[in-house]
């Protein structure tokens, strides 16, 4: 097992306070990203 | 009126008969035809398979909430297409046996207007010697009770453990085409964590087997992401992760048979090597139902119709991989000789791999499948649903669409369970299909659209879909707001 997420990152990975905002803001942008909407692709680039 | 017809009640199937039942007036008949009476939310069949969840935690039956909803369904599996009817009449239907209840046996024939295929893909074991879920100490979490299943062995595993015993995990792909890495790594991850909370980690080998060329591929040639305030490959987040949790790793391998204990694979070195296990979880192929249809005359037709999966409109003229682009995959799902038939979500015959094909010298191709999410099947569903509510309402062309290629895709893999314990590998990818002219620098991506988190909030969220999501497909109220 070779350490590569430091104890400061791994403090902040599991922090319920800190995730809990992290939470919503994941939310927030995966909501953007999915509901931003799809389409085509053949009229856009051609 | 019109009698719209789906196959199958998946998140594909189901996703487009509720929006169909729930925009289109009562004259019209909505009709589902699924040889599962059950709705299953396949994502969290990982936590079934480390007891974590119960699978009625997953599902619920479908037959009351359709008679509710007035959705009609029968508890059958499509046999045969016949798009143009046959000598006796011209109306389109397929054949269907029912598999349960007074009439399990029985065949019939059942007419439609539009047919949406959501029938999704065969686990096809079949293709890899010796894999067979609960066979040779392999098994699979594809569906609930195969994860049910696999928990079972994996407890008696872990309580031997316990008094001692050394075990090594095989846990990734059984097959060189095999997709749906993602589930994998998932499980992965959940095993490792569990191990640890039994207190039987350092016991445990636990190492990823994959068709893919390098970690992080996903079957979708890996992603170049945001993660904080760095950009970085999918495979060199994945190998952090991996590394960090003492898992180790074999690429490029094409398990081609599975004896007790044993999987033995070929590289695209040229190698046949095998690996020893106690526990493995490997998943299958995907492949078509193998279908067949038949024409007026009852001439076989199953060529307009499958090429493994249902053909649609994509371009699959066979071109070298330099050649692809992201215009070659389907926007609206639609057949092309049979306009009244679709085939959204996974039934859809992809124009082509996304990942680059790797070949061995001896021929066999060792590389992932493009990968089928639940994401991207909703969304395709519910397209290719308000296409037909537009036919039925008198428009001629369809408006709506929905390319791999400009879509985004949301994974929000868990990486262990547990309201503090847990952890969450979340990564977004837009667009799913690289688009190489658009973004020609991210690696075919959109960099802030594509990004990576890790963190007990990953797991928060997955659990949160969780519920959203079973609570949107039991058609509760708003339903409709929570987006695919």
């Amino acid at each position: 097992m070779t350490q590569r997420i430091s104890k400061s990152k791994r403090f902040y990975m599991m922090n319920p306070i800190i995730q809990f905002f992290k939470f919503i803001w994941l939310s927030i942008k995966i909501m953007l990203v999915v509901a931003g909407g799809h389409g085509g692709t053949r009229k856009v680039n051609n | 009126m019109s009698k719209i017809v789906i196959l199958g009640a998946g998140i594909s199937g189901h996703v487009a008969a509720a929006h169909l039942r729930r925009k289109l007036s009562k004259e019209h008949e909505v009709l589902v035809v699924s040889p599962n009476s059950n709705y299953q939310w396949i994502p969290s069949n990982i936590w079934v398979g480390i007891g974590r969840m119960k699978s009625e935690e997953i599902l619920f039956p479908l037959p009351p909430l359709y008679k509710k909803k007035n959705i009609g369904y029968k508890q059958a599996l499509v046999t045969t297409f016949h798009p143009e009817g046959d000598t006796e009449s011209a109306s389109p239907f397929v054949n269907i046996k029912y598999v349960n209840g007074e009439q399990k046996g029985n065949t019939e024939k059942v007419t439609y207007d539009y047919l949406i295929n959501a029938t999704g893909p065969k686990l096809a074991f079949d293709m890899t010697e010796g894999l067979n879920p609960g066979t040779n100490k392999a098994y699979s979490v594809c569906t609930y009770s195969h994860a049910e299943h696999a928990w079972h062995a994996l407890d008696d595993l872990i309580q031997q453990m316990k008094q001692g015993k050394k075990a090594k995990i095989l846990i990734g792909t059984g097959h060189a085409k095999s997709t749906c890495q993602g589930a994998a790594f998932e499980y992965i991850l959940n095993v490792e964590q569990e191990l640890r909370r039994h207190n039987v980690r350092d016991q445990a080998e636990v190492i990823w087997i994959a068709n893919e060329y390098q970690l992080g591929d996903f079957g979708m040639d890996g992603v170049l992401l945001s993660y904080g305030d760095n950009i970085m490959k999918s495979s060199e987040m994945v190998e952090m992760v991996f590394e960090d949790r003492g898992i180790k790793w074999i690429l490029g391998a094409g398990v081609n048979k599975i004896e007790d204990g044993i999987a033995h694979y070929e590289t695209l070195d040229g190698e046949y090597k095998s690996e020893t296990y106690d526990f493995a979880m490997l998943i299958p192929a995907f492949s078509g139902h193998g279908f067949k249809a038949f024409g007026k005359n009852n001439e076989d037709i199953t060529e307009k119709l499958f090429k493994g999966f249902m053909l649609v409109d994509a371009d699959y003229t066979a071109k070298p991989y330099e050649e692809w682009s992201v215009q070659d995959w389907p926007e609206t799902y639609q057949n092309p000789s049979y306009k009244n038939i679709f085939a959204p979500g996974i039934a859809f015959a992809p124009p082509h791999a996304i990942s680059k094909p790797r070949v061995r010298k001896n021929g066999t191709s060792i590389s992932p499948a493009p990968p089928r999410t639940g994401m991207p099947s909703g969304i395709t569903a519910k397209l290719v649903a308000d296409n037909i509510i537009d036919t039925i309402n008198g428009k001629k062309d369809l408006h709506h669409k929905g390319s791999l290629g400009n879509m985004g895709a949301a994974c929000i893999a868990s990486a262990g369970y547990g309201m503090t314990k847990g952890s969450g590998v979340s990564i977004t990818t837009y667009p799913i299909v690289p688009d190489y002219n658009k973004y020609p620098d991210t690696q075919g991506r959109k960099l802030g659209k594509t990004f990576g988190e890790i963190g007990l909030a990953g797991h928060w969220l997955k659990l949160a879909l969780h519920y959203a999501f079973i609570y949107k497909a039991k058609m509760k109220p708003f339903w409709w707001l929570i987006p695919e």
